[in-house]
């Protein structure tokens, strides 16, 4: 590789380790916040050094690819491969972007065994960028995930012409993969992927193939496409009962059964979990266990879990088993009540388990795991509620978040309470309140409705995690993009909940201007929401807030306070709502008395509400 | 059932003599004639025993309106009989009444009015030719002001407004011109060959703006289209269309629509096909009074809505004269307020079909399909069949690229792709790019949209399409742009681009025109063709000039018709009768405003290979040149 290439990757690893954060707030506030601070100029500094390095090296690059001599090309594939070492990703969207221009070269010198490789290769990185996002957008990459995987395995016609057996090998896994296009969200996209896998398995399981290039590894091919028709126990989840899925899902099941007993029996180590559990699941959809027995299965395999293995398999001991728990129990009124002790220990020990996760360890899995949870919580009236739960996950993996949210959850408050002196006919409407009387009585419910839909508003940032703690670099456009979806994500994951229902507009629509022209998302209607006013006081704080500590973005400049002020004069009218702006106006001592120790309390405030679960 | 015995079931027992023409080509013929009309021509029909001027007028299939030489009356030794003829399914009737005594006590008053008549008609004729000249210079010239560079902002609008008004004041002059000439009998229909492709676009290109600028929701729903071409006259037909449409949109106020229907019909029993066309909106109607008098020239309802939109009153009168020349029939129905809803119907011959042609080279293709919209893809996927092609539907993004990998697993590729601008789960301009690039260069990816295709060119080539076909989609057109990219259709491009050559470079051109603003814009143009001009003020300096160059100096020489000293008929007279080598081949073109058939026939009588009609129109300037001009003909 190049030096810059080195470089990048070094400077990544450096911002992983800066973002490490050791599972929460601590008490004392003040060398907490010194080392914040100091953690993320050095982190801006990184982001800056590799921004500038991509511009300046890599960039002028793939504007020219067609030229490059080939030697660099080669390193330029080293570089991209390494960028996303074994399970993880450094720089996913970088990656695809150099795949892609390989494609490009490829293409245009007829370098066909490269074309393969490449074409997996981008493939892969879209299915790592789809996985950011499955919560709120399916099939945002899959239908390209499934052009370049099928363009790759289409090389299959002229297997006899490519000698290179890797090269074979990528056509295998780019067959075996065009599964990974498909959803299990609707039939037609099951049977489709059905039919991919049942392809793949065809040529899998042929001699004549395994004849012409033994050193693959065959049954490592085989056991992965297996693999993944078990992903289809999730259509069978939801209540569908196709027979020709059931059966395909139960060989499956079975096939990787026999593979792990005889793996344990040859190495002495004990079955995954993972596929213990999905061999029961599978019986259970084929009739053989009930749900009773499947619950009990899930509880046995639960209990063996490893809570210091924060691999795939450790992910899904600690986090997907209680999604999937949830899951089944929904569905049933009688085990839901009776179980409720058993998931409440679950989710809490899920919460200790990603408290413990180091940073260099999270993965688009386990922020895919773990948004599962919330797509799956059940909340009791007396059981924990989702309201808690996402504020101990943002402040054991993201502290940062929680600051902001806090300012913002106070800010709110704040300014709501000068609304009820100075306008209160602003509220008007807002949790049914009538009438200024209204209002007026319902002051202290009204203020603290503002205050928890600050602290909520920016929830859907968990998703995003990995994105805005440990950003590489300054952000592609396609980042932004998908970063985004951050609102609809929070609006998704706080509307599921009783606890929470009543923030999701403020989350949906935070971001979306007053006068509707501009923000995101463009969708976002104002009308037929009572409580916009609240979202408007949010999103004033909010975009306050940001400008004095931006939480996602280390390399922007704090602004002073009255610098600060003068930009939410600025949006008045566009941006903001004019009265608003006008109210905050006069806030500024206030607000100037506030700022003086707010971190200090947002970190005791962290640091209290850590651990109560 | 149109036959003999048909007519004589409906006629035979009418005391009147009729007889009954059918259409052949351009001209209509007799086929039948009841005893009453045997008994006044008992040697052949009765148009065999007419006046020829009575009889060609009746054969042209025209309505007889007694203000060309042709009388209205038919004298024999011993009575006066009054001819009219009339549509009748797709045939024409002759009928004769006997006005012997009322002619006879009338005659002279009669022949004042009739005389009256025809001067109204040529003095209108005139009028209009004679502001018609004028009107292609300021049209001609405000095209060519326009096209300069850096006219200040003020300048441009002014000139905007002079293009618009003048126009509009030239569509009008046009419609008395028109009326004139159908009073006057002088309106043949001249068959041709006719693309309703074509002709449809034509009047979409005007109608669709006219829409636009009204706020209208302007639809065309396309019914069954047995035949593509057929024999027609295509500028009337044209005309037909954009008539009852720009009427249908200035009667219909803003926020209404005008939905277009077109069908044409297998053919008959006579191997007629029937266009039917249908123009309904919703605007303001017309009053039952007022729909009596709908065709009659000059008529205009009074109302106000109705005063405030500008027009002759002539449009609807001259539609319905054009559709009974072709032999066709116009009805229509309206209700105060609730719209109106024209109907036609014309019986035309089907014309060259070339979907044996592309059959035999298409069949057997594959093509993908991608359209969301059902009822588009039904079509769509039926024309494709009717030639034999294989189809794959995909109604979404997904399925399209399931689609693509499915075939690439199989023996069989794609020939080409078929995509609309729209799609349910993907934004089209970030996918089309990864299929042309799954695809390679050179796979065909046809758009199919109802939009202008220059404004959406730059960017859906950008994303990898490869060619436009316009929507409502014709078979000849899908097919048409299918064949180009078959390895047959190439090799045609290929001797067909061989063929052409739009630079005419060296080329010397003698121009002969008057009037020294028409001759400005002539060299304008004609000047951005490279050609070198020389120029002369009448007939005779022309002939002048050709006598004194040596032979082959010019490679053409374009004429005015009208002009002092020696007009362009003469003129070209003349040239050809010069002693010199090539005063008999040298190309002749007559460039005048007068469009008449018989001034056509006038220049080629002369002597004259072609007609180029004034304002000069750059597309036919040029397919002109490059006839006589083009690398074949050098």
């Amino acid at each position: 590789m190049k030096e810059y290439q080195k470089r990048y990757i070094d400077n990544i690893k450096q911002i992983t380790a800066l973002a490490d954060i050791p599972g929460g707030v601590p008490s004392d506030a003040e060398p907490f916040l010194k080392e914040r601070t100091a953690k993320r100029r050095q982190l801006a500094a990184l982001v800056r050094e590799n921004t500038e390095l991509l511009r300046r090296e890599l960039f002028p690059v793939l504007d020219d690819i067609i030229s490059m001599p080939r030697d660099e090309i080669d390193e330029l594939a080293e570089f991209a491969v390494s960028l996303t070492p074994g399970a993880r990703q450094l720089d996913i969207f970088l990656n695809y972007t150099i795949h892609n221009a390989l494609i490009v070269y490829a293409r245009h010198w007829k370098l066909r065994d490269m074309l393969i490789r490449e074409l997996y290769y981008a493939a892969m990185a879209l299915f790592y960028q789809q996985s950011l996002i499955d919560i709120v957008a399916r099939n945002r990459y899959r239908w390209s995930m499934r052009m370049l995987f099928g363009e790759a395995a289409s090389y299959i016609k002229v297997y006899d012409d490519i000698s290179d057996p890797e090269i074979r090998g990528f056509i295998h896994r780019s067959m075996g993969n065009l599964a990974l296009g498909y959803t299990n969200d609707t039939e037609d996209s099951n049977r489709r992927k059905m039919d991919a896998i049942r392809q793949s398995l065809r040529i899998l399981n042929d001699p004549v193939y395994h004849e012409k290039t033994p050193s693959l590894p065959w049954s490592t091919y085989i056991y992965k496409s297996h693999q993944e028709r078990t992903t289809s126990l999730a259509f069978l989840r939801a209540g569908n009962t196709d027979p020709v899925s059931i059966r395909e899902v139960m060989e499956s099941a079975e096939y990787i059964w026999n593979r792990q007993l005889e793996n344990s029996r040859r190495t002495g180590r004990p079955v995954s979990n993972r596929w213990h559990l999905t061999y029961h699941v599978a019986q259970y959809h084929c009739g053989i266990h009930t749900l009773s027995q499947l619950l009990t299965c899930m509880e046995e395999i639960y209990m063996q879990r490893d809570v210091t293995d924060f691999t795939l398999e450790g992910i899904y001991g600690s986090i997907f088993i209680p999604c999937m728990y949830a899951e089944y129990l929904s569905g049933n009124s009688l085990l839901r009540e009776a179980k409720k002790e058993v998931l409440g220990h679950m989710y809490r020990m899920m919460l200790q388990y990603v408290r413990s996760v180091p940073a260099d360890q999270i993965s688009t899995s386990l922020i895919r795991n773990l948004m599962n949870v919330f797509e799956t919580f059940i909340e009791y009236p007396d059981g924990i509620k989702q309201k808690d739960l996402l504020l101990q996950l943002v402040i054991c993996r993201n502290p940062g978040t929680f600051l902001y949210l806090y300012m913002t959850a106070c800010v709110s408050r704040m300014l709501t309470e000068r609304v009820l002196k100075e306008e209160p006919a602003f509220l008007l409407g807002v949790l049914d309140c009538g009438s200024l009387e209204q209002v007026t009585a319902s002051s202290d419910i009204l203020t603290q409705f503002a205050y928890e839909s600050g602290l909520f508003h920016d929830i859907g940032q968990l998703n995003f995690t990995q994105m805005t703690t440990m950003a590489a670099r300054n952000w592609f456009r396609e980042e932004k993009d998908l970063y985004q979806l951050h609102t609809r994500v929070g609006e998704i994951i706080l509307a599921r909940c009783e606890s929470t229902r009543l923030y999701a507009d403020t989350a949906a629509g935070h971001h979306r201007h007053y006068d509707g022209r501009g923000g995101y998302p463009a969708a976002y209607s104002r009308e037929g929401k009572p409580n916009q006013p609240i979202t408007d006081i949010v999103s004033l704080a909010a975009f306050f807030v940001r400008l004095l500590d931006n939480n996602v973005d280390y390399t922007r400049e704090p602004l002073t306070l009255p610098q600060a002020m003068e930009r939410v004069r600025q949006e008045s009218g566009t941006r903001l709502a004019p009265a608003l702006v006008r109210i905050f106006g006069g806030m500024e001592t206030q607000l100037q008395e506030y700022l003086d120790g707010c971190k200090e309390e947002a970190c005791r405030k962290a640091s209290g509400l850590a651990n109560t679960l | 059932m149109h036959n003999k015995e048909y007519a004589a079931k409906a006629w035979n027992s009418a005391a009147l003599p009729v007889i009954v023409l059918e259409k052949n080509g351009g001209v209509y013929v007799p086929f039948y004639q009841n005893d009453a009309a045997a008994a006044l021509c008992p040697c052949g029909f009765l148009t065999d025993c007419m006046p020829d001027k009575l009889a060609q007028a009746i054969l042209s299939g025209r309505n007889l309106s007694g203000q060309d030489d042709a009388s209205l009356f038919f004298h024999t030794e011993t009575a006066v009989y009054y001819v009219v003829t009339f549509a009748w399914e797709d045939c024409r009737v002759c009928m004769l009444t006997d006005v012997s005594s009322y002619y006879k006590s009338h005659q002279k008053a009669l022949n004042e009015a009739i005389m009256a008549s025809q001067a109204k008609t040529s003095f209108l004729s005139e009028m209009s030719h004679d502001i018609r000249t004028p009107m292609g210079a300021i049209i001609g010239m405000t095209d060519i002001a326009l096209m300069q560079e850096q006219i200040p902002p003020r300048v441009r609008e002014c000139l905007n407004k002079i293009k618009v008004a003048s126009g509009h004041l030239m569509s009008l002059l046009n419609e008395v011109l028109d009326m004139s000439r159908i009073e006057s009998g002088r309106i043949l229909i001249q068959e041709e060959d006719t693309d309703i492709a074509d002709l449809l676009h034509e009047v979409l290109t005007v109608a669709n703006p006219q829409a636009e600028a009204a706020r209208l929701h302007f639809s065309v729903n396309l019914g069954r289209m047995a035949e593509e071409r057929i024999l027609a006259d295509s500028v009337r037909l044209k005309q037909i269309c954009l008539n009852l449409l720009s009427n249908a949109i200035k009667f219909t106020p803003e926020g209404g629509s005008v939905t277009m229907d077109l069908e044409i019909t297998p053919a008959d029993s006579r191997g007629r096909v029937h266009l039917k066309l249908q123009v309904k909106d919703t605007g303001i109607g017309m009053s039952p009074e007022f729909l009596q008098k709908v065709f009659v020239p000059f008529e205009r309802e009074e109302k106000s809505t109705v005063n405030k939109i500008q027009g002759t009153g002539l449009g609807m009168a001259i539609t319905k004269n054009l559709v009974d020349l072709m032999g066709g029939q116009i009805t229509v129905a309206s209700k105060v307020q609730e719209g109106t809803c024209f109907q036609v119907d014309i019986p035309f011959v089907p014309g060259q079909n070339d979907r044996d042609i592309y059959r035999n080279v298409l069949k057997g293709r594959h093509i993908l399909l991608f359209d969301g919209d059902e009822a588009q893809s039904a079509g769509i996927i039926e024309m494709l069949r009717n030639v034999d092609l294989a189809v794959d539907w995909a109604r979404n993004a997904e399925q399209t690229v399931d689609f693509i990998n499915e075939m690439a697993f199989s023996d069989e590729e794609y020939f080409a792709m078929l995509t609309t601008e729209r799609a349910e789960d993907v934004e089209m301009l970030l996918f089309l790019p990864q299929i042309r690039q799954r695809m390679g260069a050179d796979f065909p990816i046809f758009l199919l949209s109802e939009h202008d295709w220059s404004q959406l060119e730059y960017v859906y080539t950008q994303a990898g399409v490869t060619s436009f076909i316009p929507l409502p989609l014709f078979s000849t057109r899908l097919c048409a742009g299918l064949y180009a990219y078959t390895r047959e259709g190439q090799e045609e491009e290929r001797q067909n681009s061989e063929n052409q050559n739009q630079d005419f470079h060296g080329k010397r051109i003698l121009l002969a025109e008057d009037n020294e603003i028409n001759r400005e814009i002539a060299m304008e143009l004609l000047g951005m063709m490279n050609l070198q001009i020389d120029t002369v003020e009448n007939g005779r300096l022309a002939v002048d000039r050709f006598r004194e160059t040596s032979p082959d100096y010019y490679d053409m020489i374009l004429m005015d018709i009208q002009m002092p000293v020696m007009n362009g008929l003469d003129a070209a007279r003349a040239i050809r009768s010069l002693p010199c080598s090539d005063a008999r081949d040298i190309p002749i073109v007559a460039m005048t405003a007068n469009a008449f058939v018989e001034d056509v026939k006038n220049s080629m009588d002369a002597g004259m290979n072609a007609h180029i009609a004034k304002p000069l129109d750059m597309n036919q300037v040029y397919a002109t040149l490059e006839m006589f001009l083009g690398k074949g003909n050098r």
